[in-house]
Order: structure tokens, then sequence, then C-alpha cells
């Protein structure tokens, strides 16, 4: 089936290739949702391929007041106005001629201007007009008809109540069905779309977070959990720290595609020992990432030189790469996404997140932090890419809790890093509480972090060290 | 000379009854009239007479074409009616998709043997 492309940033992804054409389509949601920018960014991308489209306004804004908006965005184009984008005013013949010459007044307007796209903007004014709910029923009924032989894709827009989507009539007749909506959590003011039906194509379903910048409508896809994703392929290979005997505690490395989990508290080396796992791997010829939600790049970057360990040649060649995303700033749904994105841009073979538990800090809903690095790690597991995450432990002398939100029971390995207490002396232990598929080390190690690097010491013989 | 436009718009007029008959079982009534209001337009540029082609619920009738060529022998019945049929078939093809379209081309190519219906 041909599909109308929207040209909008992974919209298509979603959708399968884009909105199969001749389809008629519903974009919902309350005012202020993002429906009319959705839908003008669509048209305005498609003139750009040569398309023309008809842009019936009802009772909503005026042309003048369209425009004018419009201009704030880079799809937005004057060129277009006349030729692929001509607007017209369905709401006067509404009033003037009443809801009966609609539909010729459309088929005069697709015979005049023979356009691949109809948009009426609102749709929900025109049912408001009809005296009751079968007179609509049965002008809709018409207008789906009328529409599809004529050859165009349809963009009907309404405010609607999710609780409608179900309800009313114009919804029985549509080919596809997009809801937007918003939702407040902590920092942010959120944006979402779901398709709720889409006839003729695969696609996407569940919650997809958008934005509005600039540039137009960008699209987020949620990141499933399901399906597809519980497939992969286990690999026999494995990497290690280039730290003879932490390699050795795990039988050679930590095995290819696998998720690790380093827990400790704050100053234990969780990032050092991250790190040096990155490191290892690109004196192999490994491509390696790290996404810094804690420390900007500058200050990792020294505290690795601090470790004796050089990475300017790897950063160099792009071996190495170290990103910063601010806590502030980070939106739990758009990085998900976007840390596949590098992933596969970059074809990363190891990839560090430092930490989690700014991910964890940014969402009020824990199910859904739990979801998405379900979601990230099974995605990271499909690529074979060797992940560690690193989280914080609150609790400086105590092993077990690793983390909050038990992610531990989706990681394949855990490695804890924690201080103990050895005659009035605070010290440093590592050992490994979980390694899939491995006969690892069940020793507790002292180790310390020196100007020359992190260096395993012998076993710590302390009684009840796991209280 | 008359009656060998009248039999062949007769003719025509027949195979327009079996397509419209052979869409109705996909599209409807409703939906067959408009795709045949369309086609009409699409082709009303080339030969205005395609316009008195008449269609409601109870099917198509080619009766005030019939009559117009007897004012105007020089219409070419035959280009008409088959760039007619042409079109509804393309415009079928691409609403309700190659398959389905296939059955009613094969249909005219087995009734008009000597004109043919390609997509």
């Amino acid at each position: 089936m041909d599909k109308l492309k929207t040209g909008i940033k992974n919209f298509d992804n979603i959708l399968s290739g884009g909105i199969p054409v001749y389809s008629l389509n519903i974009i919902s949601g309350s005012p202020g949702s993002g429906k009319t920018i959705l839908v003008q960014n669509i048209i305005f991308n498609s003139a750009r391929d040569g398309l023309k489209s008809l842009y019936l306004t009802t009772i909503s804004e005026s042309q003048f007041k369209m425009v004018r908006h419009l201009q704030e965005f880079e799809f937005f184009s004057d060129d277009f106005l006349g030729d692929k984008f001509i607007y017209g005013d369905l709401g006067a013949v509404l009033r003037k001629q009443g809801t009966e010459k609609v539909l010729a007044y459309l088929t005069e307007m697709i015979k005049k201007h023979q356009p691949n796209i109809l948009v009426i903007d609102s749709f929900k004014a025109i049912r408001d007009i009809f005296p009751d709910e079968k007179t609509f029923k049965a002008f809709v009924f018409d207008l789906a008809a009328a529409l599809s032989v004529w050859e165009v894709t349809v963009f009907l827009i309404g405010e609607y109540e999710e609780k409608e989507l179900t309800q009313l009539s114009e919804f029985a007749i549509a080919d596809g069905i997009f809801h937007l909506y918003g939702q407040g959590e902590k920092r942010f003011q959120k944006r979402y779309l779901r398709i709720l039906k889409m006839r003729g194509t695969h696609f996407e379903q569940g919650e997809h977070l958008f934005q509005i910048s600039s540039a137009g409508i960008e699209v987020y896809p949620r990141i499933k959990p399901e399906g597809k994703g519980l497939q992969y392929e286990v690999r026999s290979g494995r990497k290690g720290f280039g730290i003879t005997e932490l390699d050795e505690m795990l039988s050679g490395g930590l095995k290819e595609g696998t998720i690790t989990l380093i827990s400790g508290g704050t100053g234990t080396g969780k990032t050092a020992l991250a790190l040096k796992f990155l490191l290892d791997g690109a004196e192999k010829g490994e491509k390696g990432l790290v996404l810094s939600f804690e420390e900007p790049v500058v200050q990792l970057i020294d505290n690795v030189r601090s470790l004796g360990w050089e990475l300017d040649k790897y950063l160099a060649d792009g071996r190495l790469d170290i990103r910063f995303i601010s806590p502030i700033e980070l939106d739990v749904d758009k990085h998900a996404f976007e840390i596949m994105d590098m992933v596969g841009e970059n074809r990363v073979d190891r990839l560090v997140i430092d930490s989690i538990s700014s991910f964890e800090s940014s969402v009020i809903d824990l199910q859904k932090y739990k979801d998405y690095l379900w979601a990230l790690g099974q995605q990271l597991k499909r690529r074979h890419v060797t992940t560690i995450f690193t989280v914080l432990n609150e609790d400086l002398f105590s092993p077990v809790v690793v983390t909050k939100a038990q992610i531990s029971l989706m990681t394949d390995n855990i490695i804890i890093l924690r201080y103990v207490e050895d005659d009035s002396n605070v010290k440093k232990v590592l050992g490994i509480l979980k390694a899939r598929g491995t006969n690892h080390n069940k020793d507790f190690r002292e180790y310390e972090i020196t100007p020359n690097g992190i260096n395993i010491l012998g076993k710590l013989d302390r009684a009840n060290m796991l209280r | 000379m008359n009656d060998y436009v009248d039999k062949r718009i007769e003719r025509f007029e027949t195979l327009l009854k079996e397509i419209w008959t052979a869409s109705e079982k996909y599209l409807g009534t409703f939906s067959v009239k408009l795709l045949v209001e369309r086609a009409v337009w699409d082709l009303s540029a080339e030969y205005r007479e395609i316009e008195l082609l008449q269609c409601d619920e109870g099917g198509i009738s080619c009766a005030e074409i019939a009559a117009s060529v007897k004012k105007n022998p020089n219409l070419p019945v035959d280009e008409m009616f088959t760039k007619f049929i042409t079109k509804y078939v393309e415009i079928l093809a691409r609403l309700v998709g190659r398959e389905k379209t296939d059955k009613i081309v094969k249909k005219l190519n087995e009734e008009f043997g000597g004109i043919s219906f390609n997509l």
C-alpha cells in the first residue's frame, strides 16, 4: 500500500513508512495539544514532495493568524501558500448555506484544486452544528465515501476528549485515529501521542513522546519491552576490564552483550571502574560510549587522567566518546530513544550509563522507570552491546540493597563496591554478586584506587560482610 | 449507420451495468455512484457528452448519450466509452487494490475482445 510520508522525525518509523494514502484520519486532542501543528508540519513537508493540500477551517483561527503562527516554524515556507497550500473557509459555507451544502462544497473544492491532502480544522465544530447525532452520522458516512473516490488523504482535526474516541460516529469511519495529550512530570510538561487505529499498516502501539520546537514536531517512539525484544542471540565472547585480577574473578570478563550493574556508595569508584572497562575495549579497537548524567565531560576526563589512564588518543580517533546530559534536562522518554540512536549510529560495542540513579530521580512513576530500563536493556542486548549501568547505593556500608527499584533483577551481572571498617580504617571491597552463566569468584577483595589505576588486592576475611 | 452506433452504445451500456454490479459487491451502491461521477468529471474535459451518462441507485443508463449521438453522429463513441471504462478501473484499482480490479478487467477483456482494457 502506498504511504504518505509525513517527513516528521521518527513518526514515519512508528507508522511503518507513513500514513496509507487515501485514508481518512482523525487527529484528536484538547486545545493546545499540538494537533494543528502536527498536521501543518505534515502538509508543508508534503508540499516539498510536490503534494498539494487543501486546508479548510470551520470556526477556528483566521488564515492571517494561522500564517503568523506558522512563520515560527522551520517547516513553513511562504512559497507554498496559494500553490501547494490552499486555504478555504468551510465555516462560511456552514453558516450561510447550512450543513446540507457541505458535501457539495467539498466536492467542488476538490474538483477545482485537485489536492492530495484535505484537512478540515475543526471537524468537531461541524458536529456541533448538526441538529442530532443521527443526521450527523449519515453526513459522516456520506463524507467518507465522497472523499475516498477523489483519492485524497484526509485529516479531520477535532478537540475530542479521550472518552469520546470510542463513542462518536466519526471514529467508526476513520481509518486512522491519532490522539494527542499532555502529561505533567516533575520537571517537564510532556506531550504524548498514541495511534489508536491505523488501517492498512502496522504501527507501534502505546504512547510516544513528542515535542514541539522551532523545527516542528519531533517524535520519540516508545521503546518496547516486549515482543521481538525478548529474542536475541547470546554470544560467547567476553569483554574484560583490563584489570587482571578482576577479569580472573569474572572468568575472563563480562559476557558479550550483557548488562552489568556496578553498585556502590559515593566515592567507591563506580565511574572509574566503568571507564576502565571502556578503555580496555578501546585498546582492543572497540567503540565505547559514556553517557554521563552526573559529571561534565571535562571533569570526567580530568578524573581519568588522574588515574594515569590515557584516553585522549581514543577520544581523537572516535573509539571513545563521552557525552554529558544534564540531569536537570534529563527526560527519560526522550533520552532512552536518543541513547539507542547514538548506539546505533556509532556502532558502539561497550556502553556506560553513569548513573541510572539520575534516571530514577527524573520520573515520578517508578514502574515507568523500571519499564524503560528493562526496554533499554533488551534493545542493547539485541544489538550485542556490553553495557554497564552504574548506580548509587546510598547506604554506604550495605552491599545488599543494590537499587531502590530492584533493577538488579533485570541485569545479568552485579558488581558491588562498598566500604568496610577494619581496625578503625575504612577500606574498599569489591565483590561479584551475580554473573549470569559464569562460575565467578565469590570472594570479597579489597581494592584501591591510585594514581596508577585500580588495584585489586587480597581477599578480606571479615565475618558478617553481608549484613 | 445509426443502428450500428445504437448497438455499440447498447453494448457499452450492458458492459457498464456489469461493471456497476461487480463494483457494487465491494463498494456498495453509494460509493459506485460517486466513483462513476468522479470518472465522468475526469473525462468531461475531453468529452462533454460523457456528462450525459446517468446513474442513480437503480443503476446506469446511456439513453441520453444515445439521443445526443443522433444529433452529433461524429462523436467517437467507442473511444469515449473505452476511455471512460479505463479511467473507472484505474481509479478503482488505486482505491481497492489491483487484485480485486483485475477480475473486472479480465471480464471486460473477455466481453470486448477487440478492445484492450489494460491497467
